[in-house]
């Protein structure tokens, strides 16, 4: 018995690296395709995927999601709080007193209108 | 057989001497036959903490250049008959050593003592890897400052690339006055970043300093709460469930750290 919700052209492409972190300072990914994360990124740890990224933790590293020049990759994570963030070519740093309200709520990175913009993920 | 810890951090100041030196002497005092083991060659301290300074005859790479046998290095602690203290040598540097030999050292150490306790020194280097090579198991001693954090958590990550089961980590230099006024992390945000065990918290004393500059452990002095947290962190190394002061929640976390401080 199949389901048929999706039409199979509209899947999302790409292989996923599946990580149980957490990933600790030093650790370093370079991944062609998605990098999902069960747990924690911490900070000195580099995420390097030509896809989405998606932590289920706290982002605290450094993350660059669509790194070939994907302007539809997004980044999550449950607490988004990365030192540097990176989507294609665009480069940005959290705002200073960002910690301050960080981790409300599992946010989203995503480019919109040629920026970064960041949303909270209704839950 | 016994078991080989290394006491390990990255950063550098944050207490690895201090604490293996304490840890050592709270087993010792347990009756438990303990080796202290100074790898950090070229910068040794762990004599000087202990004491034994000018009875230093044979150094650890005397015994890996084969000029002495390993009990020839061994110094026993001026009162404590089941400690003893292999010194590093000061005049070589962590290249004077390698991962096979200090793993042929450990091997041997393990059949005669219970405890060997490896002080490993700052860095992720050559001197790391040594000191980590023949280890059973590690702790990680930080402070609660974000750069040793980050130096901590780097430092686990290489821990568990080693093939160590996962370390546990000791606290150190905690001013909890600080802590109540949110001007210094809480145990809990160090324990939310590293993710592993602990298994003690020291307190910053001021008795720490003079002991070490006299050369007499604080485990032995029993009425220092230093004191007392290192001797509980032998007990939990032998496995004993010993419960800590803090209880993870700001306000009666603080009564009772009072309580336990109060002069």
């Amino acid at each position: 018995m199949t389901t048929d919700f999706f039409d199979k052209g509209d899947l999302p492409q790409g292989n996923t690296m599946l990580i149980e972190g957490p990933l600790r300072g030093g650790h370093k990914v370079d991944y062609d395709g998605n990098v999902v994360v069960m747990g924690d990124v911490n900070a000195g740890a580099e995420i390097r995927a030509t896809g989405h990224v998606i932590i289920f933790g706290a982002l605290r590293g450094m993350v660059h999601g669509g790194a070939d020049g994907d302007v539809n990759a997004k980044v999550l994570a449950l607490m988004l709080f990365p030192t540097q963030l990176r989507i294609a070519d665009h480069i940005t740093c959290p705002p200073e007193g960002y910690g301050e309200i960080a981790g409300r709520a599992p946010e989203i990175a995503r480019i919109s209108n040629g920026k970064v913009i960041i949303e909270q993920l209704a839950v | 057989m016994g078991e080989v810890i290394v006491i390990t951090s990255g950063k550098g100041g944050v207490g690895k001497t201090t604490t293996t030196a304490n840890i050592g002497t709270a087993l010792a005092m347990m009756g438990k036959r303990t080796v202290l083991l100074d790898t950090d060659i070229g910068l040794r301290n762990l004599d000087v903490v202990m004491g034994l300074e000018n009875r230093i005859v044979y150094h650890l790479v005397d015994v890996t250049e084969k000029r002495c046998r390993l009990q020839q290095a061994m110094i026993k602690d001026k009162k404590l008959d089941t400690l003893s203290l292999i010194p590093a040598a000061q005049t070589r540097d962590k290249s004077a050593v390698s991962e096979s030999q200090m793993k042929k050292v450990t091997d041997a150490l393990k059949k005669e003592f219970d405890y060997v306790l490896i002080d490993c020194p700052a860095g992720i280097e050559q001197g790391f890897k040594n000191a980590v090579a023949g280890a059973d198991r590690a702790l990680v001693v930080t402070t609660p400052e974000i750069s040793a954090v980050r130096d901590a958590d780097r430092v686990i990550g290489l821990l568990e690339a080693a093939g160590l089961p996962q370390p546990q980590v000791i606290v150190n230099r905690v001013r909890f006055d600080m802590v109540r006024r949110g001007e210094m992390m809480n145990i809990e945000d160090i324990l939310d970043i590293l993710s592993v065990e602990l298994i003690g918290i020291v307190a910053d004393d001021e008795d720490i300093v003079i002991s070490t500059n006299r050369g007499e452990p604080i485990a032995k002095n029993q009425l220092s709460a230093a004191g007392k947290s290192f001797r509980n962190i032998a007990r939990r190394i032998t496995g004993e469930d010993v419960p800590f002061f803090y209880d993870g929640t700001g306000k009666s976390f603080w009564r009772r750290v009072r309580a336990v401080f109060a002069r």
